[in-house]
């Protein structure tokens, strides 16, 4: 019935992946990192529920839960160093976090 | 042609299009309605794959928790200036552009070379639903459930401690 | 009911193997609960911390010498394990010990219960990363483990470099692991399990796509690389280092690191290895991708880069960073070996690491707290107004450095022992060269302390020591690092006897 290949999905996987990676390198702005990094933990989780329902096999589907768990708990701790460094430094911008000189 | 065909290629290109919204608007609260809108791309592209669970949940915790969150910590810091350039390519980036250029290649290739263990293409609509995966949840992976309980709980201690005004006794 | 019947079974025959790890949950849940209720006393989490990390060791003795499988497969108990949650344990105690005397901690009244609670999180996060076994649980723990040092790193966040250190550490962190947990996708597409050691059998049957795994394996090694800080997954190391609690530091630098080595070893071991072990060859499951090479060109670039970059630094903190990156290339180069022996002088090394690398942490610390800097030009004449502490911290470095009589030396020795075995003379030249190197480094150290005069004002001019407790925990460190480069039959035996693995 669905005769849609496997790599399509992968292949659509990898690019939302690569997008989630470049949005962490190239933004300053550390809101916007965490949402990247939220785009390529959901990349994850399509190249898993695709091998998963590909291979008849449930392992694939539990480890998403997982995924979105820590992607939760990551999230809250990243937005919270956010709140605490804003507080400090009315900043948000990782580039302009520079007392630690490289 | 087919509608299974249709349908992914529809939301294939929003998914793509609302992550390339996410990564490279100016304002903070435009990349998270994008965002919003990618998780249901993704979620209604589960439901192609059969997986009507994991659907419901990538819209409760993604567009329900982890935005609301997202958007809360946007309005509470209430930046008004701009970024100055969405994307500069300087040296340190170069180096980042290179490293995604990387990975691309190297799923490109993997989906080129490779036709994987050829799919068992049955139907596994019993196979994932809340039942299922919750039978299995509880009983094989039982323990890592618990252990997701003490990461939750580390992560809730965790932010507290950065969020809190002042950590005084 | 009889599938569910035989799944309790195997719970409730595992639980008891599991015992340790719930005695730390037990302690973690009692010190957040504890710290809530008793507010008027401060260090009421560090008590219950220590405590229960000790009884946790007792527990765990109960596991030396066990081999075995628990939870379906989801994590083993095994020598090797027990023995890398002995460090743990160890270094979690001894850094708790050392927080209770950091001034910077305890500054601007600071509340400080979920600091050592969090230290008791993270080492549950460290128990299962040396036991995990399965994808699912090598994800978790790793997280666990990261989760907590990204908070713990910026828990001084009223100083504005802990709290950008922070920031930083968090972003490299998640980038790092989700690329490993792409990797691990692709693992499981290729192979349909999450069981490391099912995977191999998948691999050794021949019936799987060799590329996913390869691919697969190479981003896996980014998040684990990330832990070890390896060279050129390392650029948050100084950063991190320089800008958290300098007790933090210690911690990332010696336990953060040694779990890292811990889940590296056990997976390419159980992933990409044949089950034989005595064959020379024993990388080479995949046949036509060298691992081997890319853990030796890994290794090389840890350790030039760390000693390089470490000549230049005017920071003691930042200095000791760099050299615990080159510590990370010098372990490598037994990896890269992988043989029984490799793995023994590994473990080997990392008992006398954390000895010395805490002391000289430590000292560092002991300096701060008086002299409120941790800038290497502020160490001018510090032989003269401390000079027990200075001859401490003389010791610790003499150690790092590799020069007998100390534990480094002998782990050194050990380590180099084992590469050359297997024939891979340049390597070892090259871990020769370094050491030469870190002596530049560590000699700078010992040159401001001693051999530069102090400068005439006198306002920097008084003399100090340490309050005896802390002074009492330098001078055990000290006595252990002379102690292990004379006699360390005990923990060789330990550590040889360590190596087999649950397969």
């Amino acid at each position: 019935m669905n005769n849609i290949p496997l790599e399509y999905y992968i292949a659509l996987s990898g690019i939302l992946f690569t997008i989630g990676t470049l949005g962490v390198i190239l933004r300053r702005n550390a809101i916007i990192v965490f949402m990247s990094l939220e785009i390529m933990l959901n990349s994850v989780n399509l190249a898993f529920i695709s091998f998963a329902r590909y291979l008849g096999d449930t392992s694939g589907e539990i480890f998403v839960f997982f995924v979105m768990a820590v992607a939760a708990a990551e999230s809250a701790i990243g937005l919270a160093i956010i709140l605490a460094l804003f507080r400090k430094k009315q900043t948000i911008y990782v580039d302009e976090v520079n007392v630690l000189k490289h | 042609m087919n509608i299974h065909l249709i349908a992914f290629i529809v939301l294939g290109i929003l998914a793509i299009a609302s992550a390339i919204g996410t990564i490279a608007t100016k304002h903070p609260i435009y990349s998270a309605m994008s965002l919003i809108v990618h998780f249901f791309a993704l979620s209604a592209l589960y439901l192609t794959l059969q997986s009507p669970f994991v659907a419901v949940l990538q819209i409760l915790v993604y567009a329900g928790a982890i935005m609301v969150l997202v958007v809360f910590v946007i309005m509470l810091l209430n930046l008004n200036e701009d970024e100055k350039q969405t994307i500069r390519i300087q040296s340190r980036n170069s180096f980042g552009i290179v490293l995604a250029a990387i990975f691309f290649i190297m799923i490109v290739t993997f989906i080129m070379s490779n036709p994987l263990n050829q799919p068992n293409s049955t139907n596994v609509y019993n196979l994932f639903t809340a039942q299922s995966l919750g039978s299995v949840l509880f009983t094989k992976d039982l323990v890592a459930f618990e252990i997701v309980g003490i990461l939750l709980l580390s992560a809730i201690v965790g932010a507290i401690v950065m969020a809190k005004k002042k950590l005084i006794n | 009911m009889t599938i569910t019947q035989s799944y309790l079974n195997n719970l409730m025959a595992s639980v008891g193997y599991f015992a340790p790890e719930i005695a730390i949950v037990v302690t973690f849940i009692v010190a957040i609960l504890f710290d809530l209720m008793f507010k008027k006393s401060k260090n009421i989490a560090a008590y219950i911390s220590i405590i229960g990390l000790i009884i946790t060791g007792f527990i765990l003795s109960g596991n030396i010498g066990i081999s075995k499988s628990l939870f379906d497969g989801l994590i083993v108990v095994d020598p090797y394990s027990t023995f890398f949650k002995f460090l743990f344990l160890i270094t979690t105690i001894l850094i708790m010990v050392m927080s209770l005397s950091y001034k910077e901690l305890y500054d601007n009244n600071r509340k400080v219960g979920e600091y050592y609670s969090m230290l008791v999180g993270i080492t549950f996060g460290m128990f299962l990363l040396a036991s995990a076994v399965n994808l699912i649980t090598i994800y978790l723990s790793i997280e666990i483990l990261s989760l907590s040092s990204y908070v713990l790193a910026g828990y001084t966040k009223e100083i504005r470099r802990a709290s950008e250190a922070s920031l930083k550490y968090v972003i490299y962190g998640s980038l790092s692991s989700g690329i490993m947990v792409y990797g691990m996708s692709l693992l499981y597409g290729a192979t349909m399990t999450l069981d490391v050691a099912k995977i191999n059998v998948a691999i050794l049957s021949g019936h799987v796509e060799l590329f996913p795994i390869i691919i697969g394996g190479l981003m896996i090694l980014v998040g684990f690389g990330y832990k070890m800080s390896a060279v050129p997954f390392h650029y948050w190391t100084p950063d991190v280092y320089e800008g958290a609690p300098i007790t933090i530091t210690s911690y990332l630098s010696v336990a953060s690191k040694a779990a890292g080595f811990a889940v590296f070893i056990r997976f390419f071991k159980d992933l990409y290895l044949l089950p034989a072990t005595s064959d020379i060859n024993i990388w080479n499951t995949i046949s036509n991708f060298h691992w081997q090479t890319i853990v030796a060109v890994l290794s090389v670039l840890t350790m030039t880069v760390g000693n390089f970059v470490a000549l230049w630094q005017e920071n003691v903190k930042r200095l000791l960073a760099y050299s615990s990156i080159a510590h990370a290339g010098y372990i490598l180069m037994a990896v890269v070996v992988m043989t029984n022996v490799g793995i023994t002088s590994i473990l080997l090394y990392f008992v006398f690491y954390m000895i010395m690398n805490l002391g000289a942490f430590f000292v560092a610390q002991l300096f701060a707290n008086k002299i409120g800097s941790d800038d290497l030009k502020d160490y001018i004449g510090l032989g003269y107004r401390s000079p027990v502490l200075a001859v401490l911290m003389t010791v610790f470095l003499i150690s790092l450095t590799g020069l007998p009589p100390t534990a480094g030396f002998i782990g050194k020795f050990y380590i180099f022992t084992a590469v050359l075995d297997k024939g891979f003379v340049w390597l070892a030249v090259i871990g020769v060269l370094n050491s030469v190197v870190s002596l530049f480094y560590y000699a700078k150290i010992f040159r401001n302390m001693f051999l530069r005069s102090v400068a005439d004002d006198t306002k920097n001019n008084f003399k100090f020591s340490a309050p005896a407790f802390p002074l009492s925990i330098a001078y055990v460190l000290a006595f252990a690092t002379i102690l292990f480069g004379l006699y360390f039959s005990p923990i060789l035996n330990w550590a040889e006897n360590s190596v087999t693995m649950f397969k």
